[in-house]
């Protein structure tokens, strides 16, 4: 509108002046009913002063204003799963999805298009579809986009573009129309889909991996596993392998089989034991058929959280003393701990005076146990235990594998212990945190000592409930196996006070160790038993023992109260992308952290991990882009004990387990709410509502100035006055 | 040839004392740092001396003997008193007379061996009179209050922690039965009315102090036995119990029956 009234007049002035206006030219009307000389004159010079009059009281100004088209907002909500990177039609499916949102723009230059990605949670900005990768990729919840978007405050969107390839967590497949409308009916507006692909590849795959509950140590976990076979892949039985992924060792052989597929699809049930807690990573892996497109999906790398329902423990002594006596106790006393033990209660030399049927005694089963049944124990405690006599010795290469495959292994001294029990020089030596002196040199010392406190064990969080009971008192030892250097890696937490290595340190009395996956102790001295019996325990109720061994073995069985920090994936791991890893440590460690990434079932170097220069107790760093495959990544903080994370990374995982695309799952979407499925090549067939104009500028300029309207109606009544008079009326 | 053994077996004894009283009293060889210890309980102003005294390093001797278990082989003593006797979990409270009444900080010291986990065993020497017995009874029940001795026989792992045996024995047949008092499922305190220290007991010659009736040298066998059995006990707690010995241990008893 160009014209308008002055604006600082309230609406009730401006009805008021119009009244007036009306009645004056009323009564000008009637009065010249009554006198009808000069009447056309009377009758022009009022109009005329009394409209003046009424302009001069409303004043109008002129407006000048100018409009733009203002286009209806469009959330364009791209997949952003690791599926959007196989095959589309003609191109990778991302690539198809980004030249579709290039053609949309195009198409559709006044919408107002909001670039949104989609991956495991909610809609997040992205600046371009190829570049711009959500950190966790490793689904495609579109409920939960769509929830983050109804959510916001802001202007609503005028409609929805998902651009997919339809392959999706969420709506489930099979979706009804009134569930998808329902699902999403807190946008109000219409969802478009736009499929980047409709056709898939020959490809067998690893389609689905189901168990039947939780993963416990020992016992036997049944895998269902799905094979499916597509694009016309010509499939009828499929073999598949299941292998536990180990440091330093070849992947332990699970289970096997064959899959037969019928119509496309197959399953298997194959039946797996986990013998070690903790985070375990497992392939699955089938021999696909010749023509598979797709060999990433032939194998999935799994990481399974194995609990323990009891720890076993196989504790052997080989004298019965006081201090197998208290070890023991201890063993027993815990409720959660499944102990299977073996006191030597004769030797060969030993006169019985009396036929075996009046003994009470079994024979050592060393072959059952170390051939057999070692990998069903969680811990082996060998306490001062000769390992010729009883015919250990052969088997000792069973108990380094068992170690270096994950079991934990506690070696007590005594008499018979360390190289006095032949131990120097075998395959277990290897594995302990130690080294043992040869046969040339003193294998006991006899002298009476109490051990020392080195910085790491007052550092770890191993030995802080025993510091809490005795602070760094120890009791008195009669003597103790002498033990040579540390291992690398290895950590001593107590010294002897005067003897030292081959190297000049102290000797080491109390150790931990790491090989491959498995954790060892080494307990130089056979009386740590004075900690549960002796004058000194009294103080403390004999607690001191409890204290000890409850966190030696809870270190061995990387109990995470005894850890010196949590490592923690924020996001799976995928092949060929950086993966975040936070860092939680334990309070009042001293020391560099130092991070190890190792690959499981491989000799080949792993790339390097450093942390950041400026952290505190938590902080977060960057794993380089990996191999798929399992890793475990270990950290240690100066020289305390490590930690350690076993995880799996893949490239693809469950994204690219079914490879088809889902062009119905789209339409179904558009269809159920009032939108348009399209294709990637005819997203210029989408319309979207009308431009809205919006002012953008208003002037407002009076037409006169306000003495001019004034001046005009006071000459015009004076000639009015004057032209009524002139015909007489008064 | 039973004199010829006896005399080698004293010969053993004499040299295994005479080597460990050449170490000085307090110093524990590494290796001996858990061996079994039968020390002998003193209460009072009581001492250790008559023809028992033998008995504890008899004790001892037959253990290394028999066994793999070590055993200090120059037995001492203890106060119920003395800080010392939390140095070990065992101690052996041996007697024919009444012990009198216990001093608070006998009774203390006993409660606190007996809350770290001690065992003791109560030998009554002249179990006909019974004195010390009741004596022992009616102190430890203010050492342990709200504890009362029960029967153990046969099915209690103290007869099977090494020899598989029947009953108790000592230098008198006795009853068939020990008696225990048990806390927290674990037998703390052993009576035994047989007098145990007699059967095990000798004298310079090797000769056997005290005659062992009705059951003649079979008997002190049996007694050794129950000796042997009780220090395995203490060394090894209900290790016998365990599942992977338990069906074996069923199989050979079914088959002696």
């Amino acid at each position: 509108m160009p014209f308008s009234l002055s604006t600082d007049l309230p609406l009730w002035a401006g009805v008021l002046a119009a009244v007036l206006f009306l009645a004056g030219l009323g009564m000008v009307a009637w009065e010249l009913t009554l006198h009808r000389q000069r009447a056309a004159l009377v009758a022009s010079t009022a109009l005329v002063a009394t409209v003046l009059l009424a302009l001069a009281v409303l004043r109008p100004v002129r407006v000048d204003a100018r409009y733009t088209q203002v286009g209806p907002k469009v959330v364009l909500l791209v997949d952003q799963s690791v599926s959007m990177d196989l095959p589309g039609d003609g191109a990778q499916r991302r690539r198809v999805a980004a030249k579709a949102i290039d053609d949309l723009r195009l198409a559709h230059p006044t919408v107002r298009f909001s670039l949104l990605g989609f991956g495991s949670g909610p809609a997040t900005p992205l600046d371009n579809v190829e570049d711009s990768l959500p950190a966790d990729q490793s689904g495609s919840d579109l409920l939960a986009a769509v929830a983050s978007l109804a959510d916001v405050s802001d202007e609503k969107p005028s409609a929805v573009v998902v651009v997919s390839d339809g392959r999706l967590d969420t709506p489930v497949e099979g979706a009804s129309k009134e569930q998808l409308q329902a699902a999403f009916a807190g946008l109000g507006a219409p969802v478009h889909t736009v499929a980047v692909a409709t056709s898939t590849v020959r490809d067998a795959s690893v389609r689905e991996v189901r168990t039947a509950g939780a993963a416990v140590a020992h016992q036997p976990l049944r895998l269902t596993v799905s094979v499916a076979c597509t694009g016309n892949l010509p499939c009828d039985s499929v073999p598949i392998t299941v292998h536990e992924l180990v440091e330093a060792g070849s992947p332990l052989a699970l289970a096997s089989g064959t899959v037969s597929v019928v119509d496309g699809s197959g399953t298997v049930e194959l039946p797996i034991t986990l013998d070690r807690a903790g985070s375990r990573v497992v392939e699955i892996a089938i021999r696909a058929p010749a023509g598979d497109e797709l060999p990433a999906n032939d194998r999935r790398f799994l990481t399974f959280d194995v609990t323990r329902d009891r720890v076993r423990i196989l504790h052997i002594a080989g004298r019965p003393t006081y201090d197998a006596r208290a070890m023991r106790h201890w063993l027993k006393a815990d409720a959660s701990l499944d102990v299977v033990a073996f006191f030597i209660l004769r030797s060969l030399s030993d006169d019985v005076n009396a036929t075996p049927d009046e003994l009470a005694l079994i024979r050592f089963p060393v072959e059952e146990l170390f051939s057999e049944h070692l990998p069903s124990f969680d811990a082996v405690v060998l306490q001062d235990f000769d390992a010729v006599p009883y015919g250990l010795s052969p088997f000792l290469p069973n108990v380094s594998k068992y170690v270096r495959e994950g079991g934990g292994l506690v070696m007590v001294g005594g008499l018979h212990g360390f190289s006095a029990g032949n131990y120097g020089g075998t395959s277990l030596e290897a594995v302990l945190p130690v080294v043992l002196p040869d046969g040339q040199q003193r294998v006991i010392d006899a002298t009476p000592f109490s051990p020392r406190y080195t910085n790491a064990g007052r550092d770890t969080p191993v030995l802080e409930a025993l510091r809490a009971l005795h602070g760094d008192r120890l009791p008195e030892m009669s003597g103790a196996n002498v033990l040579d250097i540390p291992r690398k890696g290895a950590v001593v937490l107590w010294e002897h006070p005067s003897l030292t290595t081959t190297t000049g340190v102290p000797m080491p009395v109390l150790a931990l160790g790491e090989s491959g996956n498995g954790r060892v102790v080494a307990l130089g001295v056979d009386g740590t038993h004075r900690l549960a019996f002796s004058e000194m325990a009294s103080d403390m109720a004999g607690r001191g023992y409890g204290a000890l061994w409850d966190a030696l073995l809870g270190w061995l069985m990387r109990d995470p109260r005894y850890e010196p920090a949590r490592l923690e994936l924020t996001v799976p791991c995928r092949a060929g992308s950086a993966t975040p890893v936070r860092v939680h440590t334990v309070p009042g460690l001293k020391g560099e952290p130092q991070l190890r990434l190792v690959r499981l079932g491989s000799q080949a170097a792993a790339p390097t991990v450093t942390a950041p220069k400026d952290r505190g107790r938590s902080f977060t760093t960057n794993l380089p882009a990996l191999d798929a495959g399992g890793y475990a990544l270990r950290l240690r903080i100066g020289e305390g004990p490590s930690t350690r994370h076993d995880f799996a990374c893949e490239q693809g995982g469950q994204e690219w387990a079914d490879p088809r695309p889902d062009a119905e799952r789209l339409r179904s979407i558009a269809t159920a709410t009032q939108g348009t499925p399209v294709l990637a090549d005819a997203v210029g067939k989408l319309s979207f509502p009308e431009a809205t104009p919006v002012a953008t500028e208003r002037q407002v300029s009076p037409i006169l100035p306000p003495w001019v309207w004034t001046l005009a109606a006071a000459i015009a009544l004076g000639l009015h006055w004057i032209t009524r008079r002139w015909a007489g009326l008064a | 040839m039973a004199h010829r053994r006896h005399r080698l077996t004293l010969l053993a004894v004499l040299v295994c004392v005479g080597l460990c009283l050449l170490m000085p009293g307090t110093v524990r060889a590494f290796g001996d740092e858990g061996a079994f210890h039968p020390r002998v309980l003193l209460v009072g102003d009581a001492t250790f001396e008559g023809l028992r005294t033998t008995a504890p390093a008899r004790w001892a001797w037959e253990l290394t003997k028999r066994t793999s278990a070590p055993a200090r082989l120059a037995p001492g003593t203890v106060r119920a008193d003395s800080p010392a006797l939390l140095n070990e979990p065992f101690a052996w409270w041996l007697g024919g007379t009444d012990v009198g009444t216990l001093t608070t900080r006998e009774v203390a010291g006993l409660r606190a061996f007996f809350a770290l986990g001690g065992v003791l065993l109560v030998d009554d020497t002249d179990p006909g009179v019974g004195a010390f017995g009741k004596s022992a009874r009616r102190e430890l029940a203010r050492v342990l209050p709200d504890t009362v001795p029960v029967p153990i026989g046969p099915e209690h792992v103290i007869f099977r922690s090494f020899y598989l045996l029947g009953r108790p024995a000592g230098r008198v047949e006795g009853p068939d039965k020990l008696e225990a008092i048990l806390r927290n499922g674990q037998a703390q305190v052993l009576f035994s009315s047989h007098d145990i220290a007699g059967a095990l007991a000798q004298d310079r010659s090797g000769m056997a102090s005290f005659a062992v009736t009705p059951g003649g040298d079979r008997q002190r066998e049996m007694a050794t036995r129950v000796a042997v059995n009780v220090a395995m006990f203490v060394l090894c707690s209900n290790y016998k119990d365990d599942q992977v010995h338990a069906p074996f241990l069923m199989r050979r008893r079914a088959r002696d029956r």
